[in-house]
C-alpha cells in the first residue's frame, strides 16, 4: 500500500440538524453552529436562524478524506457564540469512518447517520444528524456502461447472476452509482485499521 | 397532579399538524395515517371484500369540560374508539394535548373508515393528561395514569346523516364517585378526506407585532384554521411558538391538501402570544387562500393583520405583518404509488429455535409436535402472517432462517437456512416456509442463546446489496420470537447499523412471555434506539406485534401488520426523494 498514502477520497457532507440541544440540563436557546472535522482541517456551518434546541443548519460542503487509514473518525461538534465573541462548545460527536465506508454501505450512497452528543464532561446534550456520500473515485478511469450495466471487474463479468439480489457475499465490493454508471470498489477500508 | 404547582407549561410550545418530517427524524406517525389505511385497504380491496366504505376524518373539540387541576386548568386529550360486536372497544385515534383548557378544539384528526352497511358506534373518551407526561407522544400514554374526563357514544352515520355533519354530545362518566355534574360537551365533526397529494411548504415570518406581555415581549405562534361552509373554522396546524420576539420567524409550515382543502379555501391564519395559562392573547388575524398565500410569496408582498374589534364591529388594522418567505407545492407519493409502480417489497423469514420455548416433545411447548397434526403456536403465526407478506411480496420466494438451534453439525447457529440447505435459503410461498420449518423441527434441536444480530445482520447484508445495484427494492425481516432476548445491546447495535438502510423489522411474538424487551426495540415511544458506541438510529426500523393481540380479536392480522410499515417505507424513500418507478420528478 505505498500509494496508499496520497489516497484521498472526496465526502459531501451535510450537517442537517440537532435536536434537543442542552446546555447545563437546560434546553439550549442560542444560535448554533456546527463544526465538522477531520484529520487537522475543519468546516464550520452558518449559524441556525431561529435559534434554539433543535436548529436546522442544512449546511453541505466537500472534505477530503486520506484513506490510508490513518483517520478513523470525523468530528462534529455544536458551538455557539456569546455576544462577547466568545466560542463555546455544546457538545461534540466521534463518526467512525466504517459508519459510511465499507460495512453495509456501498459507495455512492448517501449515508443518514445520527450521533448522540456528549459535552465536556461526558453527558448526554442532544443528538445531531448529518449526512455523509463518499464519493465515487473519479481517478480511476469510469467505463460509462452502452447498455444498462457493465461489468466492472473480471470477476464480476465472469458472473452472469451479478443482477440477480442475494448471490453471493463476492458481490459485496462492487457498486454502482447514480443510474447506471458503474465504478470499482476499491476496498479502502480495509485499509482501515488504526494501532492500538 | 402534584406536579402542576411546578408550572403546568412544559411542552406545549410545539408545533402541531403541519410539521414537515425531519429528515433522519424517527416520529414517522404523523400524516401517515392516509398512507396506513390505504395499504390496509388494498390488501381487503384486492380480495373483493370491504365493497362500500369510505375514509372519514373526524374534527373534535368540547367545551365546559371539568376541571381536574388545583392550580391550573384541564390538559384535555380525546381517544376514540369503535365499538365492536362483542362489546369490546377498539382504539382508532388519539388527539394531541391541549394545555390548560376547558374548551379545546383539537387539531390531530381522526381517521375512520365509514362502512356505509354496518352500524359504527363510535366512543369518545376524554382524558386530562399529567404534566409529567407532556412532551411524551400521545400514543405511548398509558390511559389508566390519566383522569378521566368523561364519555360520549354516537353511531357514525348519526353524524354522517346530519346537514351540517356535526353533533354535540354530552360528556357522561363516573368521574368521581357521587358527584352528579355536569361534564361537558364533545362536538364531532365528519368530513370526507380528499384523495390528493399536494402538498404546500410555507415559511411565515411577521414583523412589527404588538406587544402583549407586560415585562418581556409577546410569545407569539401561528393558527391556521379552515373554513367550512357549515360550521366555523377547523383548526388544522398550529406552528410553534416563537420566545420573546416580536419580529418571529417560524420553521416551514407543510400543509396537505387534505387539510387546506382546494388552494382557493379561505384560511384563518391567527397570531396569538402564547400564555402559560392557555388563555393565548389574539395579536391579529388575516383571511388568505393557499393561493394567496403563493401570490405573497411570488410578488413579496406583506399583508397587515387586522384586530377585530369589539364595538362598532369595525376592524382594526394592525401594523404587524405577515410575510411568506417560501412557497413550495410539492407531491407527496403515497405507499401504494410506490408498490404500484414496481418498488418491491422482499420479505425475509427468521423463526426462534431456542431453548426457551419448551420441549417439542411436550404439549406445553410453542414448537409442539401434535402427533393429530394441529397446528402449534409458531405455524399459526407463520399461516396468518405469511398470508399478508405474501400478498405483498413480489415474488413470493422467502429467504428462511431459523436462530438459536444446534443444527447437524452439532453447534449452535444464529442464522442457519430453515430448509436445511448449505446453499440457497430461500423457499417458495407460505407452504414453502411451512415445509422449512417442519424439517428444521426434525433436524435442528432447541439450544441458544436468543440473538437476533445475526439474522438482522444477515437481512442487512442483502439490503445493502441491493443498494449497490441499485434496484428499487425495500426488504423486511420477519422474526417469528417468543421474545426473550439474551443479547439486547448487540441486537440493538445491529438494528442501529441496519437503520439507514431499506428495512424494517417486523418481529412477530408468540406465546405470553413478557414482551417488554420487544417493546424497548419497537421505540414507539418516540426514544431512538441507540447503540452502544453512542449512534443513533436513523429512523425507527422495528415494529413489534404480539400475537396474542391477534388472537384475542383486539386488531387483525393485516392491520397490525401494516400498522406501521408504510410510514417506515415512506420515511426511507423521502427522505431519499426517491420517486416511485417512472414518476416525473418532484
Amino acid at each position: 500500500m505505498s500509494y496508499s498514502a496520497t489516497m484521498k477520497r472526496s465526502l459531501e457532507i451535510e450537517v442537517i440538524s440537532a435536536e434537543g440541544l442542552k446546555a447545563d440540563r437546560k434546553p439550549l436557546k442560542r444560535k448554533t453552529y456546527s463544526v465538522v472535522s477531520i484529520d487537522q482541517k475543519y468546516f464550520a456551518s452558518k449559524p441556525d436562524d431561529l435559534g434554539g434546541s433543535c436548529p436546522v443548519w442544512k449546511h453541505k460542503f466537500d472534505m477530503e478524506m486520506p484513506i490510508n487509514g490513518t483517520v478513523g473518525f470525523i468530528t462534529v461538534e455544536v458551538r455557539y457564540r456569546t455576544s462577547g465573541g466568545a466560542e463555546k462548545h455544546v457538545g461534540y460527536a466521534k463518526i467512525p469512518v466504517t459508519d459510511f465506508m465499507g460495512g453495509f454501505a456501498p459507495q455512492g450512497h448517501l449515508n443518514f447517520l445520527s450521533y448522540r452528543l456528549r459535552d465536556e464532561y461526558g453527558d448526554k446534550c442532544g443528538v445531531v444528524n448529518v449526512s455523509i456520500m463518499v464519493k465515487p473515485d473519479r481517478s480511476i478511469p469510469v467505463p460509462l456502461p452502452s447498455s444498462s450495466f457493465a461489468p466492472c471487474s473480471s470477476q464480476a463479468a465472469a458472473n452472469n447472476h451479478m443482477w440477480r439480489p442475494r448471490t453471493s457475499s463476492s458481490m459485496a465490493s462492487t457498486a454502482v452509482y447514480g443510474g447506471g454508471r458503474v465504478v470499482t470498489g476499491v476496498p479502502v477500508w480495509c485499509a482501515y485499521q488504526r494501532p492500538a | 397532579m402534584g406536579n402542576c404547582l411546578s408550572g403546568d407549561v412544559k411542552g406545549g410550545k410545539q408545533a402541531i399538524g403541519g410539521v414537515q418530517q425531519r429528515p433522519t427524524s424517527a416520529t414517522t406517525a404523523i400524516a401517515n395515517n392516509a398512507a396506513l389505511n390505504d395499504a390496509v385497504d388494498f390488501f381487503f380491496r384486492s380480495r373483493g371484500q370491504y365493497p362500500l366504505f369510505s375514509q372519514i376524518e373526524l374534527t373534535l373539540s368540547a367545551s365546559n369540560l371539568l376541571d381536574c387541576d388545583i392550580t391550573s386548568k384541564s390538559d384535555p386529550m380525546a381517544v376514540m374508539y369503535l365499538r365492536k360486536k362483542d362489546g369490546k372497544l377498539e382504539e382508532i385515534g388519539r388527539t394531541e394535548v391541549i394545555l390548560n383548557s376547558l374548551n379545546p378544539s383539537w387539531i390531530e384528526k381522526i381517521t375512520v373508515s365509514f362502512q356505509f352497511e354496518v352500524v359504527q358506534t363510535l366512543v369518545f373518551h376524554v382524558y386530562d393528561v399529567d404534566t409529567r407526561y407532556h412532551n411524551v407522544p400521545v400514543k405511548t400514554l398509558k390511559l389508566k395514569d390519566q383522569d378521566f374526563l368523561g364519555e360520549a357514544t354516537c353511531v357514525l352515520s348519526e353524524i354522517m346523516t346530519r346537514p351540517n355533519r356535526t353533533v354535540t354530545l354530552s360528556l357522561t362518566g363516573n368521574v368521581r364517585a357521587g358527584v352528579n355534574r355536569n361534564l361537558g360537551t364533545l362536538s364531532v365533526l365528519a368530513e370526507e378526506t380528499v384523495a390528493s397529494k399536494t402538498v404546500a411548504e410555507i415559511n411565515f415570518r411577521c414583523v412589527n407585532l404588538d406587544n402583549k406581555d407586560l415585562f418581556s415581549k409577546s410569545d407569539p405562534f401561528l393558527r391556521i384554521s379552515r373554513i367550512v361552509e357549515s360550521t366555523a373554522a377547523v383548526p388544522i396546524c398550529r406552528t410553534e411558538v416563537v420566545d420573546n420576539n416580536l419580529n418571529p420567524m417560524w420553521r416551514p409550515v407543510c400543509l396537505t391538501m387534505q387539510q387546506f382543502g382546494t388552494k382557493d379555501t379561505p384560511l384563518v391564519i391567527e397570531c396569538f402570544d402564547f400564555n402559560t395559562s392557555g388563555n393565548h392573547e389574539l395579536i391579529g388575524r388575516t383571511e388568505k387562500s393557499v393561493a394567496e398565500l403563493e401570490r405573497l410569496c411570488l410578488q413579496k408582498e406583506a399583508v397587515n393583520f387586522v384586530y377585530p374589534s369589539l364595538s362598532h364591529g369595525r376592524k382594526k388594522i394592525l401594523k404587524g405583518q405577515l410575510i411568506v418567505d417560501r412557497f413550495v407545492e410539492k407531491v407527496q407519493y403515497s405507499f401504494l404509488d410506490y408498490i404500484s409502480s414496481g418498488f418491491e417489497l422482499n420479505f425475509m423469514v427468521a423463526v426462534d429455535f431456542t431453548a426457551s420455548n419448551g420441549d417439542p416433545r411436550t404439549p406445553n411447548s410453542l414448537h409442539y409436535i401434535d402427533p393429530s397434526g394441529r397446528s402449534n403456536s409458531y405455524q399459526q403465526a407463520i399461516m396468518e402472517v405469511g398470508e399478508v407478506i405474501q400478498f405483498y411480496d413480489s415474488d413470493k420466494r422467502f429467504p428462511a432462517w431459523g436462530f438459536g438451534g444446534r443444527t447437524s453439525d452439532g453447534s449452535v447457529s444464529h442464522a442457519f437456512n430453515l430448509n436445511g440447505a448449505s446453499y440457497g435459503d430461500e423457499v417458495v410461498g407460505v407452504e414453502g416456509i411451512m415445509t422449512a420449518y417442519a424439517s428444521a423441527l426434525r433436524n435442528v434441536a432447541l439450544a441458544g442463546p436468543t440473538l437476533f444480530s445475526h439474522v438482522v445482520d444477515r437481512a442487512a447484508h442483502t439490503a445493502s446489496q441491493s443498494l449497490s445495484q441499485n434496484s428499487p427494492k425495500y426488504y423486511v425481516l420477519l422474526i417469528i420470537t417468543d421474545g426473550v432476548l439474551t443479547d439486547m445491546a448487540g441486537t440493538v447495535d445491529a438494528l442501529v447499523r441496519a437503520s439507514d438502510l431499506p428495512l424494517s423489522v417486523l418481529i412477530v411474538g408468540v406465546g405470553n412471555t413478557d414482551f417488554r424487551q420487544m417493546e424497548i426495540l419497537d421505540a414507539d415511544n418516540g426514544r431512538r434506539l441507540e447503540s452502544s458506541t453512542g449512534r443513533i438510529a436513523t429512523r425507527d426500523i422495528v415494529q413489534f406485534v404480539p400475537m396474542k393481540d391477534i388472537h384475542s380479536g383486539q386488531v387483525s392480522v393485516v392491520q397490525a401488520l401494516l400498522e406501521e410499515l408504510p410510514g417506515q417505507f415512506l420515511s426511507y424513500v423521502r427522505t431519499r426523494n426517491i420517486n416511485p418507478v417512472g414518476a416525473p420528478a418532484i
